[in-house]
């Protein structure tokens, strides 16, 4: 890592730190003063919940190819949050959300999650150890096995919706098929730009790059995942004025040059 | 009475201090998972040095743990696909080859048969996986047309328009329609790809953060 490198890569941690402190803080006390934009996506995950509970039947939730101890470990945890407010939810019906995932260090967390939604309902004893599925893929045909297992489960358990937020490539196009096919709803996102253009071209309600980091804030009350989906708006605007800053450097010292 | 009151006191405290041992067991957890964090981070951000020699260290913990958890996933699979066969609920089939076959790999694997096992996934996993990656094709083709087939929106025409440009434009020669495909994949979609690319690292790092801070609902409850 060059030293210019290793500056701007302190300076983000910093003002990242500092965004997600004072935010909290802030949050806690007003909650009111930080307004979030509409995300469809995060308004279908309660009504796919409740139709899954109306009809008696589970909500599939799939982490991909994500898991701890990676370069995804951060979309993980922020896809075990969706994990948490989709089980809490579901908790209270009679079928158990299916969790699924390709990457085997996703399986503690999973659990986790999963019996930490259903004790916050006080029915921890409830949480079934077989809703979560750990379904292997080989990395060199890029998660087909996974893509082929989970359209057998949402045919096979008749998945009332579809969650799939992780990691995905055009494999994805074969699950939002199944799922379309079967008339059933599928909120999708992934890091990977392939996964990305298909979730926004096949799923009913697609989430598009950060929009999958603040699932927390949308989806349940609390300061701090509040103040993270408000940091990554910081964030954003820095970029967007330091991006903009520099074009007008470059176009003025030009104009200045050519003068 | 008072005895039985006596024996709701004695239980409030005893669960009361079960509480207390869990809550400091989180503590401690917490304290351990930000302070390998923290110094992992120092010795990736500093470069060389003793912080770099400590962070490689917990990496390669991280890397033994990591493998660990093939073995719970085998036994999670193993529990779901037996409990699914034992109740025979819809699927039972599929659970009983999976059974088999996973069976089949570790009695082989056990028997050190390595070649028979490299048999079995090229040419059967290996096989079939590049089969479903033919029907991935027109599951994208089916989507495309779904996609249009929903209404005019502005973004469905921007869509369609994009797509037939970048058709059109792999046409061999060196036409008009090839040099705006050219542009396109240049400046817009390449912009839209570093965009998209930025947010999510941006939110990666956010998360990361919130992780450090001992913000994360893992450690919390």
């Amino acid at each position: 890592m060059d030293a210019t490198t290793r500056v701007v890569t302190t300076l983000i941690l910093v003002i990242a730190l500092i965004g997600v402190t004072i935010f909290t803080q802030f949050a806690r006390r007003r909650r009111a003063a930080f307004p979030l934009r509409a995300i469809p996506a995060y308004q279908a995950i309660p009504l796919l919940v409740g139709e899954a509970i109306e009809s008696a039947r589970p909500v599939h939730v799939s982490f991909g190819g994500v898991g701890i101890g990676g370069l995804s470990t951060a979309l993980a945890l922020a896809s075990a949050e969706v994990v948490y407010q989709t089980a809490r939810r579901a908790a209270i019906g009679v079928d158990a959300p299916i969790i699924t995932g390709s990457d085997p260090t996703f399986l503690p967390l999973a659990y986790a999650t999963l019996y930490r939604a259903y004790g916050s309902r006080g029915r921890a004893d409830r949480a079934p150890s077989t809703a979560v599925r750990w379904y292997p893929s080989l990395q060199r045909t890029g998660g087909l096995a996974f893509a082929a297992a989970l359209t057998g489960t949402i045919g096979s358990e008749q998945v009332s919706g579809n969650i799939l937020l992780g990691s995905y490539g055009a494999e994805l196009a074969l699950i939002l098929d199944t799922a379309s096919r079967g008339g059933r709803r599928s909120v999708a996102g992934s890091d990977q730009l392939i996964g990305q253009a298909v979730a926004y071209g096949m799923a009913t309600s697609p989430l598009i790059g950060e929009e999958m980091f603040v699932g927390g804030a949308y989806l349940g009350d609390e300061a701090g995942t509040l103040a993270v989906a408000t940091t990554i708006d910081l964030l954003r605007w820095l970029l967007i004025g330091g991006l903009a800053g520099s074009i007008g450097f470059v176009v003025a010292a030009r104009l200045l040059g050519a003068a | 009475m008072w005895s039985r009151r006596a024996c709701w006191v004695r239980r409030d405290a005893r669960n009361k201090g079960l509480n207390d041992v869990g809550r400091l067991w989180r503590i401690l957890a917490t304290a351990i998972a930000i302070s390998f964090g923290l110094v992992t981070l120092a010795g990736l951000l500093i470069g060389d040095g003793l912080f770099n020699q400590v962070a490689g260290l917990f990496l390669q913990l991280a890397a033994v743990t990591i493998g660990l958890t093939i073995l719970i996933g085998l036994l999670n699979l193993y529990t779901v696909h037996l409990n699914r066969l034992l109740q025979r609920g819809r699927g039972s089939l599929y659970s009983l080859v999976m059974l088999a076959s996973a069976a089949l790999v570790i009695g082989l694997w056990l028997t050190n048969q390595d070649e028979s096992n490299m048999i079995l996934l090229e040419s059967v996993q290996v096989a079939l996986e590049s089969a479903l990656a033919g029907l991935v094709l027109f599951a994208l083709v089916y989507g495309a047309y779904r996609f249009m087939r929903g209404g005019v929106t502005l973004s469905g025409l921007l869509f369609t328009a994009v797509l037939l440009i970048v058709l059109l434009g792999t046409l061999p020669g060196d036409h008009v329609i090839a040099q705006v495909r050219n542009w396109v994949l240049a400046v817009p979609v390449s912009a839209g790809q570093r965009g998209i690319l930025l947010g999510i690292a941006l939110a990666t790092v956010v998360t990361g953060v919130r992780v450090l801070a001992g913000q994360d609902r893992n450690y919390r409850e």
